[in-house]
């Protein structure tokens, strides 16, 4: 399971799990992740949660900018187009800074192996 | 065109054991030349043998054919993949005999050079480069999943080294039964030289830098050496390994 988790001074203030497929965050009522927050925009990004097509029990979750005002970042850099979350990635929505943690991404071997057939 | 080739293996910064293999030999007449890198995996002792199995075995298979040379590429190609498929089933029959190393495995990269042309067979992301004057041109394609997501959009070639299954293989030796090579040709003009290499150079030295880190050396062992040295300087994570083939 993965989580954005909003931070503010480097606390957590808040946790948010990501349940696909689609999770919609944004100012406006109805979004899935409401932020609001003057410099959120009303649909301001999606994340999109899929199973990776190559690697059986993996799930990628991919975020979009919705050609928000404020824009999304992504450790830093303004993102555009689609881009797959990492885990540890630091997301900003407009002024607001979140964590995004999926701890499946530990049980991954960090040494190279071989999908067997 | 006479031929010549250099090769240097080491094991790296942070391993404590090497289980890459790296292996070449030149004919007579200096007219053909075969040379190979493994990158093993699968456990301290299992990643070694397979490795080390995998490259005996295709230098034991295609050496003879060094005298002679291959008649025409079909038959290179079938003779290539014959030495592959005798190594997957030696890795295999290990595999089935020891318990511990029942998740043996190990990339493969080769490449034959004869009549000014070279033929690669690879599995794994072991890789070979073509160096001309001062352009480099990746010849093989990982098999990875994060190649894979590349190819198909899903991620950037940037962002491989941060994905977390950037490690796994899609195939290799070991892995399955029918290890069939993927095969690519090139032609070599004078002073071209093909770069044989496993993961921990190209994760440790962009490969953008390797012509400008190889220029000022004069010969084919100090340009692997310096190719190595740096990567050990950059911290290199794995297992570093280098063959250098050069026509002249």
């Amino acid at each position: 399971m993965a989580a954005l988790s909003q931070l503010v001074d480097d606390v957590v203030v808040s946790t948010f799990e990501l349940t696909g497929p689609r999770i919609e965050i944004g100012r406006r009522a109805g979004c899935d992740l409401r932020i609001d927050e003057i410099s959120v925009s009303g649909q301001h990004a999606t994340i999109e949660v899929e199973n990776n097509a190559y690697l059986d029990g993996a799930v990628d979750y991919f975020i979009t900018d919705n050609d928000s005002t404020n824009g999304t970042f992504i450790n830093d850099v303004r993102m555009t187009g689609r881009q797959r979350l990492n885990s540890h990635d630091r997301v900003r929505i407009g002024w607001n800074l979140f964590r995004f943690i999926d701890e499946d991404e530990n049980s991954l071997e960090k040494t190279a192996y071989i999908l067997e057939e | 065109m006479t031929l010549t080739a250099a090769g240097l293996c080491d094991i790296g910064t942070k391993r404590d054991s090497n289980q890459d293999t790296i292996a070449w030999a030149v004919s007579d007449d200096g007219q053909r030349a075969l040379s190979v890198v493994a990158d093993g995996m699968g456990g301290y002792e299992g990643g070694e043998i397979a490795s080390q199995l995998a490259s005996d075995t295709v230098m034991e298979a295609l050496t003879p054919l060094l005298a002679s040379g291959a008649q025409d590429t079909a038959t290179l190609q079938d003779r290539i993949q014959d030495a592959i498929t005798l190594a997957n089933k030696r890795i295999h029959t290990v595999r089935s005999d020891h318990p511990k190393l029942s998740k043996m495995g190990t990339t493969l990269v080769l490449a034959w050079v004869q009549n000014n042309q070279a033929c690669i067979a690879h599995l794994g992301d072991s890789r070979c480069y073509l160096l001309s004057g001062k352009t480099l041109t990746q010849l093989t394609r990982d098999d990875t999943v994060a190649q894979n997501m590349v190819d198909d959009g899903s991620i950037t070639l940037e962002e491989v080294p941060r994905v977390p299954f950037r490690n796994v293989l899609t195939r290799a030796l070991g892995s399955s039964d029918d290890a069939r090579a993927s095969f690519g040709h090139t032609n070599l003009a004078p002073g071209d030289r093909l770069i044989l290499c496993s993961d921990g150079l190209t994760g440790a030295v962009t490969d953008a830098d390797w012509p400008d880190i190889m220029a000022p050396a004069p010969s084919l062992e100090d340009q692997a050496r310096r190719l190595v040295d740096i990567s050990l300087d950059h911290q290199a994570a794995d297992n570093v390994s280098v063959v250098l083939v050069q026509s002249i």
